[in-house]
């Protein structure tokens, strides 16, 4: 029977943390909006992300200190990031995750986004204070089916009460047609809450969908 | 440049990013309560003022940053 450990990742797991952004980003799509809204590169998007995560930043989904891993054979197959938005009053994750890639990318990729911001602006979505915010889901092709997200998101939601017990939302965003993703957390008690959707026309060769749904779940 | 005038020079490029000017531009201001500060006009600000002024933030000042007034002080630090 396969055997699967849970932990929480490291530094060292950079670089599968790295995979694991660019897989959820591109949500089943070639869009990696890590490349394409600041004109660089995937493999430039990649140097970037790993960069961010080294900074190590809490708080936000770039925190290598906010994923849970689930390991086989040594190795890492999966993993799912959560973090407590802006506990206490801390800095929103927006505005964290703004200063790192801003910081990380440069001003020139910047000064890229800015002619592109027009088109993603209705998919932007605010993350409320003091809920339990997921953010990049990955389980690696060979070890799907195996409920490892369900395990993951369980330790997620432990290691969150024991650190914030007044916890009493969940929310994660993913694209509308991501019916995997949906499916994972309709199974982990979250349901719809809201969309957002944009009709702009050039959206497409720079997302992955033109809609993102925010799901919800409750604690007691 | 004395404050006055830094926030003045501040508030124009807040204008200028977000379209619109429905906030009262003072020390207490943060992100939350301006229209439109998302994450993506935030790095758009950012990049702006550091445009505007010849500076460069580093990433732990702008995390720093908790209201206009930090900003303030952070800019006028570096003129």
């Amino acid at each position: 029977m396969d055997t699967y450990i849970l932990r929480k990742a490291t530094q060292n797991d950079i670089g599968f943390l790295t995979e694991v952004v660019i897989a959820a980003e591109k949500s089943n799509s070639n869009k990696l909006s890590y490349a394409t809204l600041f004109g660089v590169s995937e493999e430039q998007a990649k140097q970037h992300i790993a960069a961010m995560f080294d900074e190590e930043i809490e708080g936000c989904e770039l925190s290598f200190e906010s994923f849970v891993i689930a390991e086989h054979d040594g190795k890492p197959v999966a993993a799912f990031g959560a973090w407590i938005e802006g506990v206490d009053d801390e800095t929103p994750s927006k505005i964290l995750k703004s200063n790192l890639i801003g910081y990380t990318f440069g001003r020139e990729a910047v000064e890229f986004l800015k002619t592109k911001a027009h088109i993603i602006k209705d998919l932007i979505t605010e993350r409320e204070p003091n809920t339990l915010q997921f953010e990049y889901l990955f389980v690696s092709d060979a070890h799907r089916g195996k409920n490892l997200s369900n395990g993951i998101i369980q330790k997620l939601e432990e290691l969150a009460k024991e650190r914030y017990p007044q916890l009493h939302k969940a929310q994660v965003q993913l694209y509308a047609n991501n019916a995997s993703a949906i499916k994972v957390y309709e199974r982990n008690g979250f349901s719809a809450a809201s969309s957002h959707e944009s009709n702009d026309p050039e959206i497409l060769n720079y997302l992955p969908f033109n809609e993102k749904i925010i799901m919800e779940k409750t604690y007691k | 440049m004395d404050r006055n005038q830094l926030m003045a020079e501040i508030k124009q490029i807040l204008i200028g990013v977000l379209n619109h000017e429905n906030f009262e531009m003072n020390e207490a201001l943060t992100a939350t309560d301006v229209d439109g500060w998302d994450s993506l006009t935030h790095m758009m600000i950012i990049s702006e003022v550091e445009k505007k002024f010849s500076i460069a933030f580093k990433l732990k000042e702008l995390n720093k940053m908790r209201n206009m007034g930090d900003m303030l002080d952070l800019v006028a630090s570096k003129l």
